[in-house]
């Protein structure tokens, strides 16, 4: 199955509804934390299945382990969330958090799973107000910890030909706390998420 | 007189959400930037009275801007229209020379407010 | 034709009713709705609780980090879960299973939800708790067997360290994330000296109980995070995570005078035992973990050549030796 790519007008008004929605999640971020979150710019693409390993590498340019928490969200738009975590800067996370500065392993896990599903949560979520829709989600889960990149994500264990790779990086102020978010999705969440966009801009 | 006002932001999109957020019946002359250094440029040939900035775009970001603004006697009245919304943020471009600060989504009720508060209007 | 709605009453009693533990609190953390199912586990009737703070009515409750993350619902707007791999359980409730596996209390995945009005703030957060002991139970029941089955086939069976097959393992995987993060790690081989002798003299079952006892009492004068093994015969190996040679041979030297002090004692017998070792060092250039094992191998038979019952580091020029101070 191929599929249309996006048309310019179609990725512009994506890029700038991520936007805001990031924007939202930064702030969701902040305010669980109280520190200034640092945020880049939104990347988007869409990738073949076989692609999706190396524009990752490209968009996420360091090639320390990652843990990776994962999240799916379904009603009017699917897909999955991945945040992928690096190895450094999660104490600063769970001082920040309130934990104990002595982690252990599920209490790390916990810290994580927490951050993840703010981010995805107020992204994804603001992604659906701006279209108007309402989403759910499934619980956060724990993909894969301290690993490198290419056993998180494995072509032949994802379950699409291509998908809409979304790119926000997430960084604390005075930190080397970074995660990098990942929307993927699926054919028919992409065709979902082209006729949610094309309504939104007849309403302009 | 019209009064000249630059739109900086890279996605031209937003661009048009932010003109069609304008107050009607403002009389302006528009310029549009799609990065930082545009905006500088439309600011040094006189084109940005007033300028809606967007924080985060490529080759130059807001941020950026508001230090060069600084630099060169900010003579022009800077609206930040910002995605990040973040109390700290807002603090920040305050602190760099920003006289308002628009949230995303923009609405024509949120700039006239702010046009009116100060005067512009 | 207009469509039945569910009246009331029949939404109560299916909350009331359903098999889930939910909860309703508000800001100030009182509780605004606690059904059956909370109520039959706890042992607390609605009467009791609802009106009341949470904290309070449960003073057992992890109040800091629980306040927090129902606080964070209320300010973010946004779901926020538990699982029980991270937190076994938020209420601590008994289950009624007759094989728990070792699980003391009911096992919960939780859902924080935010309830909102008409201008979008969340004025309650309810809170829905799944029983996933079944799962956890059965979980951990197949982590545990996985576990014995993996530590089973990493171990030599005649002396019960570690074999040759989980070392070789261990080896690549640090050597791996010594070319990544330039971590320092040394490799000790060593060798019981004359153990054909033992064999030959003495038969097989006192070669064994050599063995067993050489394993035992070296793994004794090492650190927890050096690992011992069993690397084929009556050579041994200790790989010692983030240690340059100097220290390496420091080790060496210790184990060296472990045996060479104090006969082994088989039955009646006590047999003088002695090692031979060899220390090598990971340094950049070296292309594969093979290589290490190569040197300090080089390094062991030296100490072999040059008399035994000593230990020899290996550099790139000349091997040298020291001999076992007594």
């Amino acid at each position: 199955m191929s599929i249309a790519p996006l048309t310019s007008d179609q990725t512009d008004a994506l890029q700038e509804i991520v936007n805001i929605a990031m924007g939202q999640a930064g702030d969701s971020l902040a305010r669980t934390l109280d520190v200034f979150v640092e945020l880049s710019v939104p990347r988007i693409r869409l990738v073949h299945v076989s692609e999706i390993i190396k524009t990752v590498y490209g968009m996420v340019d360091d090639r320390e382990v990652v843990t990776a928490v994962r999240q799916s969200f379904y009603d009017n738009l699917n897909g999955e969330a991945i945040v992928l975590f690096g190895s450094s800067g999660c104490l600063d996370l769970a001082v920040l958090m309130g934990y104990a500065s002595e982690l252990s392993t599920s209490g790390e896990q916990e810290l994580l799973l927490d951050v993840g599903n703010v981010l995805i949560g107020a992204c994804i979520g603001g992604i659906g107000a701006q279209f108007g829709v309402d989403l759910s989600f499934s619980p956060p889960s724990i993909m894969a910890e301290r690993v490198v990149l290419e056993t998180v994500l494995v072509p032949e264990k994802l379950p699409w030909e291509y998908s809409l790779l979304v790119e926000v990086n997430f960084g604390l102020e005075n930190s080397d706390f970074k995660s990098h978010l990942l929307i993927l999705m699926a054919e028919d969440g992409i065709e979902s998420l082209r006729q949610s966009l094309e309504r939104f801009m007849a309403a302009l | 007189m019209s009064t000249p006002i630059t739109i900086v932001d890279d996605s031209s999109l937003s661009r048009k959400l932010m003109i069609k957020s304008l107050p009607p019946g403002w009389d302006v002359e528009i310029t549009q930037a799609a990065n930082g250094v545009e905006a500088l440029e439309a600011y040094r040939t006189g084109k940005a009275d007033v300028m809606f900035l967007d924080l985060t775009m490529p080759v130059m970001d807001g941020y950026a801007v508001l230090e060069n603004l600084k630099r060169e006697g900010m003579n022009s009245f800077v609206i930040v229209v910002s995605a990040d919304i973040q109390p700290k943020a807002q603090e920040r471009v305050q602190s760099l020379g920003a006289m308002a600060f628009i949230k995303k989504p923009v609405s024509t009720e949120q700039v006239t407010k702010i046009l009116k508060d100060y005067g512009i209007l | 034709m207009e469509r039945p709605v569910p009246s009331p009453e029949l939404l109560d009693f299916i909350v009331d009713r359903v098999s889930v533990g939910v909860l309703v609190v508000d800001r100030d953390m009182n509780v605004v709705l606690w059904n059956r199912f909370m109520e039959t586990n706890s042992g607390r009737s609605a009467a009791e609780v609802v009106g009341q703070n949470l904290f309070k009515s449960f003073p057992e409750l992890p109040a800091t980090w629980l306040e927090r993350k129902i606080t964070n619902v209320f300010v973010i707007k946004n779901f926020s879960f538990t699982s029980w791999e991270q937190r076994p359980y938020l209420f601590h409730f008994r289950h009624n299973r007759p094989v728990t596996g070792g699980i003391d209390a009911m096992n919960q995945n939780c859902t924080f939800l935010p309830v909102k009005d008409a201008n979008d703030e969340v004025v309650y957060v309810c809170i829905t708790l799944f029983d996933v002991t079944d799962t956890s139970i059965s979980q951990s029941m197949l982590r545990n067997a996985l576990r014995s089955l993996a530590d089973a086939s990493n171990r030599d069976g005649l002396t019960g360290v570690y074999n040759r097959r989980y070392l070789e393992h261990l080896l690549s995987q640090e050597f791996s994330r010594a070319q990544r993060y330039g971590n320092m790690i040394s490799l000790i081989m060593l060798d019981i000296d004359h153990f054909k002798n033992v064999n030959d003299t003495h038969g097989h079952l006192a070669g064994d109980d050599v063995l067993r006892n050489t394993a035992r009492r070296l793994r004794g004068c090492l650190r927890d995070i050096d690992t011992f093994a069993r690397y084929g015969g009556e050579e041994f190996a200790v790989v010692l995570p983030e240690t340059p040679w100097e220290g390496a041979l420091i080790v060496a030297e210790r184990l060296c005078q472990a045996m060479g002090s104090h006969p082994v004692t088989f039955g009646e017998l006590a047999l003088p035992v002695t090692i031979s070792l060899g220390v090598s060092q990971l340094v950049p250039g070296i292309p594969r973990y093979e290589e290490l094992i190569r040197r300090a191998d080089t390094a062991l038979y030296q100490s072999k050549f040059s008399g035994r019952n000593r230990v020899t580091v290996y550099h790139e020029e000349n091997t040298s030796s020291s001999e076992a101070s007594e």
